[in-house]
């Protein structure tokens, strides 16, 4: 674990939903079938050329489905007193602070595919557009029960601009 | 017309309160430039004798027609826009068929400017343009008003918004530093020196190339290019010059006050306390000259178009530029934070200007600097820190390398600490967490001590 991103000393990360991973490995999987059709294609014409096809689409899915994974487990969150410590990134790795009384709103979404597998994701706005604090993948339940912690904290906190 | 029936006068004299209206002569000077151009060529059409020896018709007809339209469109605007202040609120209604109605909550004002562009100006008119927390789009524009009913307007609004009271009058203010003409000219210029003046060789070397080889259409090409180039770049002068003449900067009680403009002047106000993060650039033209710049970022003018907006002082003395941001940020001294540099093995990342980006930070504020040839000094305090954030990319992460960045509202102060070792970059994290806490605990006023003087 790289120094910088562990979680604060005596608490642990709180991971983001398996389902996360499963929904990004589907995808994965979905892209790779016009490949795989391509390489069975290919292969009727020229047996080589279709071997050649097939293993890299066989080596983006071998690669594609751990980057996933190693994506998924690098998400984690934990609520402090006065803060929201989240971090992310595989291999670009961040981790960002945000202070409750800094918090403008929080914004809770889930895309159509995402419903689909039952994942939210969770996003806190600050004054400062660069600020870079989500939380991906969450169940339903854990994002609506975050966003009410985070609203009351934001407003026990509040400290304007 | 819709607007005829409506009254389009506007109160005089007594306290700004109630309801009031856009200045009848708005739809000439919101047509501006275009309408100016539409009618000349009205004109030069009537007095054009063609081959029948009459006025131009077509050409009147549809450009006359246009302008007619513009200041119709314009009267429709003024018709149906009102605003309306009331307590702690500033409420603007406008829209014809589709009904707007924006309301701002003063005590969230950042910052009140009056602007006069020159289309205005010649009418005696001018614009208030307040800006609250938000995006670009969150700034609400009332053009025109006229000139002293707009200023008697923002020293209201900054009343109400600094708790100062109802039709406040405009409170006195004290200069703090005004930038001569020469300087400024010649600051502008010497900015211009950088790589891109090399672009302008382009041109010269075509038209060489051309006439040596008997090309001619080449050699008319260079010109052309170089003609161009040259044009972009007295443009380019003649909009920074106009836009920072006889910039002014005062103290008041409601706030920092930036004055500049030769057509077009503006006036802005920050209200105290409204400053979020300061920077001190130096490009490297002005070294020899010991000149610098500081920029600001308040929120609300967001990044786009308001790079100028956030200029504080175009070109002053470095010595009084670190004193003046010392005094605005509540009685820093910047020469007393001690700063640290990343560790040798950042040059890797960083080859040169790796000794360059030192940070550091007292009770107060976080201090960033960076840039070898171009020297900037980023400055945030604590109070008005955003989020805090860690990155570290593949290099840096082989390196044991990572960067910590302070986030400010949009502007142009971005303030890290760039190729820290890792456990530093956390330990500096956790440090920033806790001052941070600290300071929005104990909110510090603005500028308790006597602002310094230039001389």
């Amino acid at each position: 674990m790289d120094v910088p991103f562990a979680p604060p000393p005596g608490q642990a990360w709180t991971s983001v939903s398996p389902r996360l991973a499963r929904m990004r490995r589907a995808l994965v999987a979905a892209s790779v079938i016009p490949l795989a059709a391509a390489a069975l294609g290919l292969a009727s014409a020229s047996r080589l050329a279709g071997l050649i096809t097939g293993i890299a689409a066989v080596l983006v899915l071998v690669w594609a489905w751990s980057a996933v994974g190693r994506n998924f487990r690098s998400w984690g969150y934990v609520e402090r007193a006065d803060d929201l410590m989240v971090t992310h990134g595989a291999m670009f790795k961040k981790l960002t602070v945000v202070p409750y009384g800094r918090m403008q709103l929080v914004d809770v979404k889930a895309g159509p595919i995402e419903r689909a597998f039952g994942l939210v994701n969770v996003k806190l706005h600050t004054a400062a557009a660069t600020t870079d604090a989500q939380v991906r993948g969450l169940s339903p339940a854990d994002a609506g029960s975050l966003r009410d912690r985070l609203t009351a904290l934001g407003e026990a906190h509040g400290a304007g601009l | 017309m819709p607007g005829s029936e409506v009254s389009l006068g506007h109160t005089d004299g007594g306290p700004p309160e109630g309801t009031f209206r856009l200045h009848p002569l708005t739809p000439i000077a919101l047509g501006g430039r275009v309408l100016g151009l539409l009618v000349a060529i009205t004109l030069l059409g009537l007095a054009e004798r063609g081959s029948s020896g009459g006025p131009r018709w077509p050409q009147v007809i549809v450009f006359g027609g246009l302008a007619v339209l513009v200041v119709v469109h314009g009267f429709i605007t003024v018709a149906v826009t009102s605003y309306h202040l009331m307590g702690g609120e500033l409420r603007i209604d406008n829209g014809l068929f589709q009904k707007q109605s924006k309301r701002i909550r003063l005590d969230r004002v950042q910052s009140v400017d009056v602007l006069e562009p020159l289309s205005a100006r010649i009418f005696g008119l001018a614009e208030v343009k307040v800006t609250t927390a938000g995006s670009e789009r969150a700034a609400v524009r009332l053009r025109y008003l006229a000139l002293p009913e707009a200023r008697s307007l923002r020293a209201d609004l900054l009343g109400r918004s600094t708790g100062a009271g109802e039709g406040s009058p405009e409170a006195p203010e004290r200069l703090l530093v005004t930038v001569p003409h020469g300087r400024l000219v010649g600051s502008v210029l010497l900015e211009m020196i950088s790589w891109r003046l090399a672009l302008l060789a382009i041109g010269p070397a075509l038209a060489v190339v051309g006439q040596s080889n008997g090309h001619r259409a080449t050699a008319g090409i260079g010109i052309a290019i170089f003609v161009w180039f040259a044009v972009l770049i007295v443009h380019a002068v003649w909009q920074r010059l106009n836009f920072l003449w006889e910039f002014t900067v005062t103290e008041s009680p409601d706030g920092l006050r930036v004055r500049h403009g030769l057509l077009s002047t503006s006036r802005q106000t920050v209200p105290p306390g409204r400053i979020q993060a300061i920077l001190i650039h130096q490009p490297m033209s002005w070294r020899p000259f010991g000149w610098v710049q500081v920029r600001m970022n308040v929120a609300g003018y967001g990044r786009r178009g308001s790079t100028k907006r956030a200029t504080l002082i175009p070109v002053v003395d470095r010595d009084f530029a670190e004193r003046l941001v010392g005094w605005v940020l509540g009685g820093v001294d910047l020469d007393e934070i001690p700063l640290t540099r990343p560790p040798r093995r950042a040059a890797v990342r960083a080859p040169l200007w790796w000794r360059a980006q030192e940070a550091g930070a007292d009770d107060r504020v976080f201090v960033a600097r960076h840039g070898l040839l171009s020297r900037t000094i980023d400055i945030v305090p604590h109070q008005r820190t955003q989020s805090l954030r860690i990155a570290a990319g593949p290099v840096q992460r082989v390196l044991g390398l990572a960067s910590l960045h302070l986030d400010s509202t949009p502007g142009p102060v971005k303030t890290r600490a760039a190729n820290r070792d890792a456990g530093e970059a956390r330990s500096l994290l956790d440090r920033q967490v806790e001052r941070g806490r600290a300071a929005r605990r104990i909110a510090v006023p603005g500028g308790p001590v006597p602002a310094p003087q230039a001389t």
